[in-house]
């Protein structure tokens, strides 16, 4: 599905002033020197958000090499500046101000400075260009420079997550040269500039990208390597096949039997982030037999999560419990989860009296049919007939945003706060509530943590929401959010893998002893 | 002959016709609209009827593909709404790579093919004949992907002797280029060997029934001069034909071969054009396609006249 980005902590952060210094918590070992080559899934299309509008993790992974954002994550997943030095909110968290770094450049020579933060979002902003990117960022309601170092974002609803939610390197978070952009018009897309520690070398087209060491970069001493190739491998097996024959050097994957196979291989080295958000499933509740309540909450109490996990997901994505996820900051206490339970399942459904079948859309891949075949099988169990319907990714968000379906999956993704996709979810008034669900309550809530700074109370209205959604199952929520790659070993530098993004920027190759 | 040459380039015509406006029609079947795909999240009714009216999506489909027609008589293939790219620089950059795994694939085929199929025909029926049919009958039944992973298993992670997924461009090294594209070479070549087998084996058997072939062996000729002058060259011609059809499997074949051992051909870019609603690309790519599998029947044709005077004298 598309993509998006995310992470976890979401902390208030208030004016963090430190220094410009380091970015990395550098030790003294980090060798310079070397390349290492990455294997992702896709191609990349390219980088113009007017164009691509949406990067997938393989286009994030090479955006956070040629680019940089605002901020960036430390390792618990707060954030710490990056390109702004420091930064300071208004009373409402709907005014926020970046002081950015002094003596920073575009990769072609031009000035990175506020103005240049002003154009990018604003370009993406401009209702003309019709940005898919624009999803992300309708929060935003202009952003300004007020002096050449200083750039002012105004929203158009609260924020007090914002410097967490422009860490990562998605579409609407990194930094094109202006100047690149005029000058190349269409051809800026395979073309990128921008700040970032590597930049462009060559780029073939389905075979490999090449980034070189950014002389000029203002983290002197960075980057430790000299190149990064990076290579669209769209074969899983094959994909893997690269890291076991030495091929690549750290590919990204989302296979359970390769990701275990690597780890019984002392050659290998398996990263792994449990981040925020799961995999989730969308019933249209405006059409039969999903209008009723009982349907969906037997339908949901017949699968049973836990077999589901270890037979699809070999056990390394657990069975989530709400929307928010081990890497969010919300932890529900009781988050109200339906119960197993086949005959309580049996039940709802002969009282709703009508027979129980319908069509279930799934992707048009083997993992697309394997989850289809297991949820029939338990759905069969209680007496629910479902057909699987499957169809392309393309299709598939088509049919949702028609609202051309019955059961649709879908994706809540690794995000540092949980507000943007609930509240375009499972709002009323959203144009993306694609279960069609409608609840005084949970709106009032929704706006509630949307306008509250206050931590504490924003995680008990997430989890009263995660007890009302549980209970009303408009969506229903299968395993946690997992991120793996697989390495060599002696790759070291790389940073937990927020939004499912495999970030060399600071990677080095560890000394030979 | 010209006239041939010229009575055959006018068939070109109506096949590039039939086949442009075929991929036209069901690109425009798939479900999935290109609009709602460029739009994602930002699909509102009214922003895909501009899109539509922008992208000329909102035209009839007949007049859709008219415009398309014209923009490619005067050599506009179109631009790629996903990558900015124009349609023929992105084929371009991975022409050469396909053209070579067909080239790979074709005459490893024919170097396997041609010697088992002529040591099958002299004794048929022998051992070594029947040995060699059945094997060309199971490598026919395997999947293309399969025999792929399977030599990646066996070449690039056991033997370590040949590189899995290493693409490496020709030109930055001809000897790595080699070597990177070997499996999938070797993949194609050992798909296409068992047909070019059956072909000429059984062709020849009927030659070497012939009463000149008994001729020549009476007038005391080798039987390895019979074999590969007087007996190979009039068994070849539907070689020639089905080396000729083949090109369009071997096509089919390229775009599974291409994607698992991450080569940069055209036909993972056709591929992904699907997958990703790129009509512009997908439309472009196919035409490319056939016209290129035409021009190697037109040839195959041609070569029939050079195999059999009979041919070129207008009575076959």
């Amino acid at each position: 599905m598309w993509t998006v980005n995310r992470r976890r902590g979401a902390f208030c952060v208030i004016a963090v002033l430190l220094a410009g210094l380091n970015l990395a918590p550098v030790a003294a070992a980090q060798t310079r020197g070397g390349t290492v080559t990455l294997g992702i899934e896709q191609d990349i299309a390219g980088f113009d958000p007017l164009i691509v509008g949406v990067y997938d993790t393989g286009q994030e992974a090479m955006a956070s090499l040629v680019f940089d954002t605002l901020t960036r994550l430390d390792d618990q997943g707060k954030p710490v500046p990056r390109l702004a030095l420091s930064w300071d909110h208004s009373a409402d968290f709907k005014t926020w101000t970046f002081k950015l770094r002094p003596n920073v450049k575009f990769q072609d020579g031009s000035p990175f400075d506020a103005a240049a933060v002003a154009f990018n979002y604003q370009r993406m902003l401009d209702p003309n260009n019709h940005c898919r990117c624009l999803f992300y960022i309708s929060y935003i309601d202009k952003v300004e420079a007020t002096d050449p170092l200083t750039a002012v974002f105004h929203l158009k609803a609260p924020a007090p997550n914002l410097p967490a939610l422009l860490a990562v390197s998605t579409v609407v978070n990194v930094f094109h040269s202006p100047k690149a952009i005029e000058a190349m018009k269409e051809g800026y897309n395979r073309h990128p500039v921008g700040t970032g520690p590597f930049r462009l070398k060559s780029w073939q087209s389905g075979d490999r990208i090449v980034l070189e060491r950014n002389p000029d970069y203002w983290d002197k001493g960075r980057p430790y390597l000299d190149q990064v190739v990076i290579r669209p491998m769209p074969d899983n097996t094959a994909r893997f096949a690269s890291i076991e024959a030495g091929e690549t050097d750290i590919i990204w994957t989302d296979r359970a039997e390769d990701i275990l196979k690597a780890k019984t291989n002392p050659a290998l080295a398996v990263h792994e982030y449990a981040g925020s958000g799961a995999q989730v499933y969308a019933f249209n509740t405006k059409v039969a037999p999903f209008d009723d309540v009982r349907v969906r909450q037997a339908l949901r109490m017949a699968l049973d999560l836990k077999t589901y996990a270890q037979a699809e997901w070999d056990g390394l994505w657990q069975p989530a419990k709400d929307p928010y996820g081990p890497g969010s900051f919300v932890q529900c206490k009781d988050a109200g989860a339906l119960p197993y339970d086949p005959d309580k399942a049996k039940a709802l459904l002969q009282q709703y009296g009508k027979p129980v079948d319908f069509k279930m859309v799934a992707t048009a891949t083997p993992r697309g049919r394997e989850i289809g075949q297991i949820f029939q099988e338990m759905w069969h169990k209680v007496g629910a007939n479902m057909t699987i319907d499957q169809i392309d990714q393309t299709a598939l968000v088509t049919k949702a945003f028609r609202r051309d379906f019955q059961l649709t999956p879908w994706r809540i993704i690794d995000l540092a706060d949980p507000d943007p996709q609930m509240y375009a979810n499972f709002h009323s008034g959203s144009p993306l509530n694609l279960a069609g669900y409608s609840n005084p309550e949970v709106d009032k809530l929704l706006d509630d943590a949307r306008n509250s700074a206050d931590e504490e109370k924003r995680v008990s209205d997430y989890c009263k929401i995660a007890q009302i959604l549980n209970r009303d199952v408009p969506w229903f929520w299968t395993v946690d959010n997992h991120y793996f790659s697989i390495a060599k070993p002696q790759l070291k530098g790389i940073p937990k893998q927020f939004s499912d993004i495999i970030d060399l920027s600071a990677a080095y190759w560890e000394k030979k002893s | 002959m010209l006239g041939l040459i010229g009575r055959r380039l006018a068939y070109l015509v109506p096949v590039i016709l039939a086949v442009t406006a075929l991929t036209f029609l069901i690109a425009n079947l798939l479900p999935g609209d290109l609009a709602i795909v460029m739009l994602g999240d930002q699909a509102t009714p009214e922003n895909v009827a501009a899109l539509h009216k922008q992208l000329g999506l909102d035209l009839p489909l007949w007049q859709q593909y008219l415009h398309w027609l014209w923009g490619v008589l005067h050599g506009d293939f179109g631009t790629s709404h996903r990558t900015g790219q124009t349609v023929l620089h992105a084929i371009a950059g991975r022409l050469p790579v396909t053209l070579e795994l067909l080239i790979m694939a074709e005459l490893g085929g024919i170097l396997i093919g041609v010697p088992l199929a002529i040591l099958c025909a002299v004794r048929p029926g022998s051992a070594f004949d029947r040995t060699v049919s059945s094997i060309a009958f199971g490598s026919l039944s395997v999947p293309p992907f399969m025999l792929a992973i399977l030599l990646i298993f066996i070449f690039a992670l056991r033997l370590h002797l040949l590189p899995a997924t290493a693409y490496v461009p020709l030109s930055d090294s001809l000897l790595g280029n080699l070597r990177s594209m070997a499996l999938p070479g070797a993949t194609l070549a050992l798909l296409e060997w068992p047909t070019i087998m059956r072909v000429l084996r059984s062709d020849m058997i009927s030659t070497l029934q012939e009463d000149y072939i008994a001729m020549a062996r009476a007038k005391g000729l080798s039987p390895r001069r019979i074999l590969l002058v007087h007996a190979l060259k009039p068994s070849s011609l539907t070689l020639v034909t089905v080396i000729g059809l083949n090109i369009g499997r071997l096509i089919g074949g390229a775009v599974i071969i291409e994607s698992i051992f991450a080569l940069p051909g055209v036909g993972r870019l056709l591929l992904e054009a699907i997958y990703l609603r790129d009509f512009i690309v997908l439309q472009g790519g196919v035409l490319l396609v056939a016209i290129g599998f035409v021009l190697v029947n037109f040839f195959v044709d041609l070569l029939y006249a050079a195999l059999d005077p009979r041919i070129r004298h207008g009575r076959a």
